[in-house]
């Protein structure tokens, strides 16, 4: 028995040398694609450039807080929670860099950038040739295209509008490297000029290097193409004041003098209700953030826009209920009660609420970044404020938007004075068709108007204010020594 | 080993031959020291095998050779003895018991030593000190035991781990928890649950199952433990069977466990007058007025009482039966405990049984298993606020426990929930908000539980084929397969968006190890070697899937298999890593005078980078045994010292414990985007990536006075981490992905060190017969600084919960620093905030307006936290304790007192007690500032001010020293006397009451100074954010032997 058992044990010990798994120190992941696997096969890298609109529709980004911030800071909601983390500080103007909203919208929105310029150089190194030409290029089209709308929409929070300076201000970091690994990525603002050229080159390339998909083409809004990097160069423009630039690229785009086409096919859905449907995927689309069932595929908590604007009997957590006091947009008379747009306006007790994102949990209303009703009240007012004339086809376009909610308004000429009343006539349009879809900050900054006062504590900020655009993520400040704070 | 052979063939070849020879018959008993008799002894002719064993009564009777001339008499626990054969009776024999196998022996890594062999540092707890505590696991009862460790229990969840410390924080980044090794297999440790009910996997032992507790310290005691050494080793051992015969054990108490220093809040018209003059200052008109119940009386919600138990109950029963004879011996042990906290439906459960066999097979061979398992539950509603990450939870107990309006009532009048018809609790009027969610309704309806099987086991075979040679096999598992049963009601909280939420996710984390060594131990002319060789190999693999299901069919359903129409995976995770080591010491004395040892450790580790996986650790260590050296024996210090043992080491060792499987590889993960399929780069990995080092230096002192009657320590130690991994963050822009707002890569950069001094005293101070007063003190004093973080970079902030900075590690001071934005008081003439920012200016906050301004009226820049300073230091700069037993005839008092000072505790849940919004508040707003000249705490109250009190940045108002003196324990035992029991055929019996955490000493004003939102996270320590206090606990017990 000892022996035997000593032979055992030996031979055992014996064995050890031998016996010890090495390839279990080198252990792959199965649940990731480690980095020197992801740009070996064609279809890999055609999810990878899918995963470029990932990155950015993200809740924290352009799928929900981005839009939401823009509506929060602007006067047409009311702070019902005053919870911090659902931005009630940024309603109340008070968000500082440190705020949960600036960190998270700051570092996703260039973590899009960055996961651009990853891909591209992926690309250059490898996937290009595994891919072929005609599908890099498309590729190479989308990372632009997304770069491009990134670097837009935090340009509108983070820094001051073009008007100021005509664009000398501080801008955003512009980066085109991609960054993998450790380094000191320490680099200094731009100005808002060189940022805008920065966008402006992206979205050209985009449009020259994508395909025409045409708004009948599924889920055409939910990627870059050619025209909706033209579009998207019409609310640029705009965002500049370069209204003449807003036509050329509306050229592309708009045809007619009422109706309006597009050979984009893009067109106004004529009954409203289709439009602010989950996963809307019609022709008023321009680029729309999708969402889907899936775990990681919907806004993640506290980021969706339903949560935010609909009551509990709509699905949502009433985090912000409708301004409908005296002089807010919803009190106005001349926006007719009878307007279909007011469907989407819920009083609940002394509160009314916005039910345009009226999908329930998970949220899978689509976030609406741009879409064709937009795209022609932007063209309306850059053809007045061109012509500076009361311009017909301006009325013409302000009629297509107001008469498919409310026939019984008919603009004409007569209605407006000066080509300034005709503008106001727009903006107010505007104000009312887009409420709650992301747009009113990004509205007031370019206009270079105060930001109306909320309640008896929270005051009016004017242009001149610090408060009138947001600080930079703190956490920029502590760790890149050559970033400095707006103001 | 053809030797060895030949010596099995003439043993063989001898016992044949003897049996032909002629025989006669020797009797005798067998007593222990104390003459009572040994059953089952061994009694045998050396080399032989002829033998019996004695009877009930201690006796043999053996026939034997007529020329054999000794007799070996052995017996397991006892030191063998090999006697003359003097005649045929060679009358009593008296056998001592074997020190080696009791309190002279510590166990060291892959062995056991003689502690006065011992070179290392190393700190022995009995198992007995820790049987009867009503805490969950063995750790939460080691504080104030043994000098340097320091044991903060968080909260007063059930089943949460302690933060625990071996001579300060010894990470960042990584994890500064101590390495445990349960009878020779490292076991996990942390919260390894997925639920709000946290899963400590050490709270998997029975505390009455533990033997000892050996806490290794320096480098000399850890370093075979190499990469996992950094932050100390604590060395459990389990029961084993002694021999004789069988011992039955019985251990059972019930206890009562009651919240203690709950804060004092608003009644309801305090509520009404404290916010309606925030709403006047506020210049709103809108005005609180009280709600009437259903007999028209106001309502005055105590919210504290709804969430809280008033008295919280707790059970324990063990059943223990070991024994053995010289060939097998055996442990046995059940237990079950149930123990509320004082939260309300938050329980933990355990169901145990355990197996510890070691079984002779012929003379050199033995082999030995032991298999533990338990079933542990975890049980909570939800979310109490108080885990890691979840102090700003919306449906955090603790907080709305304090938030909650008073002028709302858990119910309606017709019976009803109180909600608002959403998720929140309902009762506002005029758009005046009243709480977030209904506590109530969380408690009664959601569950968030944790259930773990959790199997350890081991088997070994161990060869020992000359007295000189131990070669040992072992081959151990550790499984914890868990299932996590969450539930979020549809009615309110959480849950109601989703129209309900019931999650149910199976994890497993399964280790195994293979462990082989060598240990040859050799005496020659006085001079003592013992040398060890071994190998190692360890696998982890980590696995746990999930699904989450919403929208219930019928408010019937609560779990996830159930009725619902949505269904969703969650909590998907594959992981595992593999650690391939060998290892060897070597120990060295002449004549237990001269000490030296030493010991080294090669690692490979998966989870580093593809050139850096292989570290080397070692130590080398050197004792003097003054008391042994002539001149001193010699002279008439002898007569007072007994022992005086001057030792040093030096080390160096490692730390991976916290790092992610695949830290170091850059990752794509697959994302759907719209239901298309997408992947987009989630994970910058560092290819460089290799292991956290420190160098640890020990010197020390062990004494014994007056035949050691008073003995202890004093020592001095100084850690140099000068290899930290540190989590790097990474400039935002620069776009490195992350799931949080800031991304960091780890990276082998930054410098820490700790250094510091320990000293432990116990003397046994009366030794009367009737009275006997044990003491024991002990103190450490650490001193932890970062002298170097990355480069330029010369801090790091850090934010709790994702929401709130609160804490910084920068180069000068020591980690986790509170890192808040200083005041200056509250400006007697306009009651406003007064803030000092960056520059050092005063700035005053206006709420009305958020307006910042300078004393003289000029606008000030807004403050926040780039205001923020690195304020006041986490870590206790002395941690200690104080026990004292006394022994009186049959009652035996048991005092201990623990003490930690020199350090501050951020009390941000006192920001929300101020907060200014619909919050309820604390008394102390009571004192607010109300007209010229007043000088408070507290500025004037404008309603929705949410700044002046720290709630948006945190402020200095709410930093507080934590300094404390705690009674942790006192036990009274009675020994029922032995001619009582006799009758009842027992052969020993206890009965005694406990108190646990029964006063506490402190000018901390928050619940318990003793606190960590953020768990055990090394950078976010001494932050009291929403947190669940501590409780006090009395329990009755009896402890009975048959």
């Amino acid at each position: 028995m000892n022996k035997i058992s000593a032979y055992i044990l030996a031979l055992g010990i014996a064995a050890l040398g031998t016996a010890c798994q090495k390839d279990l120190l080198t252990p792959k992941p199965t649940t990731d694609i480690p980095d020197w696997e992801a740009f070996t096969l064609k279809e890999r890298i055609g999810n990878e450039a899918t995963g470029l609109y990932t990155v950015m529709k993200n809740g924290k980004f352009l799928g929900g807080k981005v839009l939401i911030a823009n509506d929060v800071r602007g006067e047409d909601f009311v702070n019902l929670t005053t919870n911090n983390v659902t931005l009630n500080a940024s309603w109340k103007m008070t968000a500082v860099g440190e705020s949960q909203e600036i960190k998270e919208i700051w570092s996703q929105g260039y973590m899009a950038i960055n996961n651009v310029n990853v891909f591209l150089a992926g690309m250059a190194a490898k996937g290009n040739a595994v891919a072929g030409d005609s599908l890099a290029k498309i590729y190479a089209g989308d990372a632009k295209f997304v770069r491009g709308l990134s670097y837009f929409s935090l340009l509108q929070l983070f820094a001051r509008p073009y008007w100021d300076g005509a664009g000398s201000k501080p801008g955003l970091i512009l980066f085109w490297e991609p960054h993998t690994k450790l380094g000191d990525y320490s680099r200094a603002r731009s100005t808002v000029k060189e940022t805008y050229d920065q966008i402006i080159r992206d979205l050209d390339s985009a449009e020259t290097l994508l395909p025409k998909l045409t708004a009948s083409t599924k889920f055409s809004a939910n990627k870059g193409n050619s025209y909706n990097a033209v579009a998207l160069k019409m609310k640029v423009y705009l965002q500049m004041g370069q209204y003449d630039k807003v036509l050329t690229e509306g050229a592309k785009l708009i045809a007619g003098s009422g109706p309006f086409t597009s050979p984009a096919g893009y067109v106004l859905e004529s009954d409203l209700k289709n439009l602010y449907t989950p996963k809307y995927a019609g022709k008023e689309a321009v680029i729309y953030m999708p969402f889907g069932a899936s775990p990681g595929d919907f806004p993640g908590t506290q980021t969706q826009l339903g949560y935010y604007y609909s009551p509990a009997s709509v699905g949502g957590n009433a985090e912000y209920a409708l301004n409908t006091a005296t002089g807010s947009i919803v009190a106005d008379a001349s926006w007719k009660s009878t307007d279909a747009r007011r469907q989407f306006i819920l009083p609940v007790g002394t509160r009314s609420f916005l039910v345009k994102y009226a999908g329930p949990s998970p949220y899978l209303d689509f976030a609406p970044v741009l879409r064709w009703a937009e795209l022609l009240l932007i063209e309306a007012e850059a053809k007045v404020r061109v012509s500076n004339t009361v311009d017909p086809t301006a009325i013409a376009l302000l009629n297509a938007v107001r008469g498919r909610s409310d026939a019984t308004t008919v603009f004409t000429a007569a209605n407006f004075a000066t080509p300034n009343d005709l503008i106001d006539a727009i903006l107010k349009e505007k104000h009312i068709e887009l409420l709650g879809e992301g747009n009113r900050a990004m509205e007031i900054i370019r206009l270079g108007i105060p930001f109306p006062a909320k309640s008896a504590t929270v005051l009016a900020v004017p242009p001149t204010a610090a408060g009138y655009i947001w600080p930079i993520s703190s956490d920029e400040l502590v760790y890149n020594k050559l970033a400095v704070d707006n103001q | 080993m053809r030797k060895f052979l030949l010596v099995v063939a003439s043993m063989l070849f001898l016992a044949s031959t003897l049996l032909a020879q002629s025989h006669r018959t020797v009797t005798g008993k067998v007593t222990d020291e104390q003459g009572a008799a040994l059953p089952g002894v061994s009694i045998s002719l050396p080399g032989g095998k002829t033998g019996t064993v004695t009877d009930a009564k201690g006796a043999f009777s053996l026939s034997v050779p007529s020329d054999a001339k000794t007799l070996r008499i052995s017996f397991v626990g006892y030191e063998a003895k090999t006697l003359p054969i003097t005649g045929d009776n060679i009358g009593n024999v008296k056998l001592t018991a074997d020190t080696k196998a009791i309190s002279e022996v510590v166990v060291v890594g892959y062995g056991t030593q003689r502690k006065r062999e011992v070179t290392g540092n190393i700190a022995s707890v009995k198992g007995t000190s820790l049987a009867n505590l009503p805490v969950q696991s063995f750790e939460s009862g080691l504080g104030g035991r043994a000098a340097g460790v320091q044991i903060t229990v968080p909260n007063g969840v059930v089943n949460n781990p302690p933060v625990f410390r071996i001579r300060g924080v010894n990470s960042l980044s990584m994890s500064a928890y101590p390495l445990i090794v349960i009878d020779g297999v490292p076991t996990f440790s942390g919260d390894v649950g997925s639920t709000n009910a946290p899963l400590n996997p050490l709270s998997s032992i029975n505390p009455s199952d533990i033997e000892s507790i050996d806490i290794a310290k320096d480098a000399a005691a850890t370093a075979i433990y190499g990469s996992r050494a950094a932050n100390g080793v604590v060395l459990v051992t389990t029961k084993k069977g002694k021999a004789g015969r069988p011992r039955v054990m019985y251990d059972g108490w019930v206890g009562m466990t009651t919240p203690t220093r709950l804060p004092k809040l608003l009644n309801a018209q305090q509520y009404i007058d404290i916010k309606n003059e925030g709403l006047a200052n506020a210049g709103d008109a809108r005005r609180y007025e009280f709600n009437k119940d259903a007999n028209g009386n106001n309502i005055d919600t105590k919210w504290l009482d709804v969430v809280y138990r008033d008295r919280a109950i707790s059970q324990s029963h063990s059943l223990s039966v070991g024994g053995g004879t010289e060939n097998t011996s055996y442990y046995f042990s059940a237990g079950y405990t149930k123990q509320e906290g004082i939260l309300k439906q938050n329980d933990f459960i355990r169901k145990n049984l355990m197996v510890n066999v070691d079984q002779k097979v012929g003379r050199i061979f033995s082999v030995g298993t032991k298999v533990a398992y338990s079933n542990e539950s975890s049980l909570i509603s939800g979310s109490s606020g108080s885990l890691e990450g979840e102090a700003f939870n919306s449906g955090g107990l603790a907080r709305l426990a304090f938030l909650t309006s008073p002028i709302v009532a858990p119910y309606n009048n017709d019976g009803t929930y109180n909600t608002n018809g959403g998720s929140g609790i309902g009762g506002a009027k005029g758009g005046l908000n009243v709480g977030i969610y209904n506590p109530k309704i969380l408690l009664d309806l959601d569950h968030s539980n944790t259930e773990a099987n959790h199997i350890q086991g081991s088997v070994y075979g161990q060869l020992k084929p000359w007295e000189w040679l131990t070669l040992r096999t072992q081959y151990g598992i550790d499984y914890i397969l868990m299932n996590n049963d969450a539930y979020s009601n549809n009615k309110n909280g959480d849950g109601y968006s989703s129209n309900g939420d019931a999650t149910s996710t199976y994890t497993q984390y399964k280790r195994w190890m293979w462990t082989n060594t060598a240990q040859f131990d050799k005496t020659f002319n006085q001079h003592s070697l013992s040398v060890l060789f071994g190998t190692e190999q360890q696998r982890d693999q980590r696995e746990r899937y999930g699904i989450g299901r919403q929208n219930q069919m019928d408010p019937y359903f609560n779990n996830s298999e159930g009725g619902w129409l949505t269904d969703l995976s969650r909590n998907m995770l594959r992981r595992s890593n593999y650690l391939l080591s060998w290892f060897s010491r070597a120990n060295y004395n002449y004549k237990e005078k001269y000490f030296l040892s030493g010991s080294i450790r090669q690692d490979q580790y998966s989870a580093f980078g593809e050139d850096k996986k292989k570290g080397t650790f070692f130590s080398v260590s050197a004792g003097w045994e003054i008391t042994k050296e002539d001149f001193w024996a010699n002279s008439k210090l002898a007569n007072v010292f007994s022992t005086l043992k001057l030792r040093g080491s030096y080390g160096k060792v490692g730390n991976y414990a916290g790092l992610g499987d695949y830290d170091a590889l850059s990752l794509y993960r697959p994302v759907p985007y719209g239901e298309r399929p997408s992947l987009y780069f989630s994970q910058a990995g560092n290819p460089n990536l290799g292991w956290e080092v420190s160098k640890k230096t020990d010197v020390g002192i062990s004494y014994g006075f007056l035949n050691n009657r008073i003995t202890g320590e004093l020592s001095y130690y100084y850690n140099n981490i000068d290899g930290l991994i540190l989590f790097v963050p990474q400039i935002p822009s620069a776009g490195i992905p992350s799931t949080t707002a800031i991304a960091t890569i780890p990276a082998n950069v930054g410098k820490m060190y700790n250094k510091g001094v320990e000293f432990s005293i116990s003397a046994a101070a009366v030794t009367k017969k009737d009275f006997t007063w044990n003491t024991s003190f002990n103190i450490a004093y650490n001193k932890n600084e970062i002298t170097d973080l990355a480069g330029a970079l010369d801090k790091i902030p850090f934010v709790t919960s994702s929401l709130e900075q609160t804490s910084v590690n920068q180069v000068g001071y020591p980690a986790s620093m509170i890192y808040v934005v200083r005041t200056n008081g509250v400006d007697p003439q306009t009651g406003r905030r007064i803030f000092v920012n960056k520059a050092g200016e005063q700035v005053y906050y206006n709420p009305v307006g958020a307006v910042y301004s300078y004393a003289d009226g000029k606008p000030a820049p807004a403050v926040g936290t780039k205001d923020a300073v690195a304020y006041k230091n986490t870590n206790p700069k002395v941690v200690g304790g104080f026990e004292n037993t006394f022994r009186y005839k049959n009652f035996e008092l048991n005092v201990l007192l623990t003490y930690q000072t020199g350090f501050y505790v951020y009390y941000g849940s006192l920001a929300g007690m101020k907060d200014q919004r619909y919050w309820n508040n604390g008394v102390e707003v009571l004192d607010r500032w109300q007209k010229p000249g007043d000088v408070s705490e507290t500025p004037k109250l404008v309603n929705g001010d949410n700044i002046s009190n720290g709630s948006s940045f945190a402020i200095a108002a709410n930093v507080f020293k934590g300094d404390f003196l705690k009674l942790r324990t006192v036990g009274l035992t009675y020994i029922l006397p032995e001619t009582a029991l006799k009758s009842i055929h027992l052969s020993g019996a206890k009965v005694y009451v406990r108190g646990q955490n029964l006063a506490v000493m402190t000018k901390y004003p928050g619940p318990d100074p003793e606190v960590s939102s953020n768990g055990n996270n090394a950078s976010g320590q001494g932050i009291d954010r929403n947190t669940l206090g501590n409780g006090r606990t009395v329990t009755v017990g009896l402890n009975v032997n048959f």
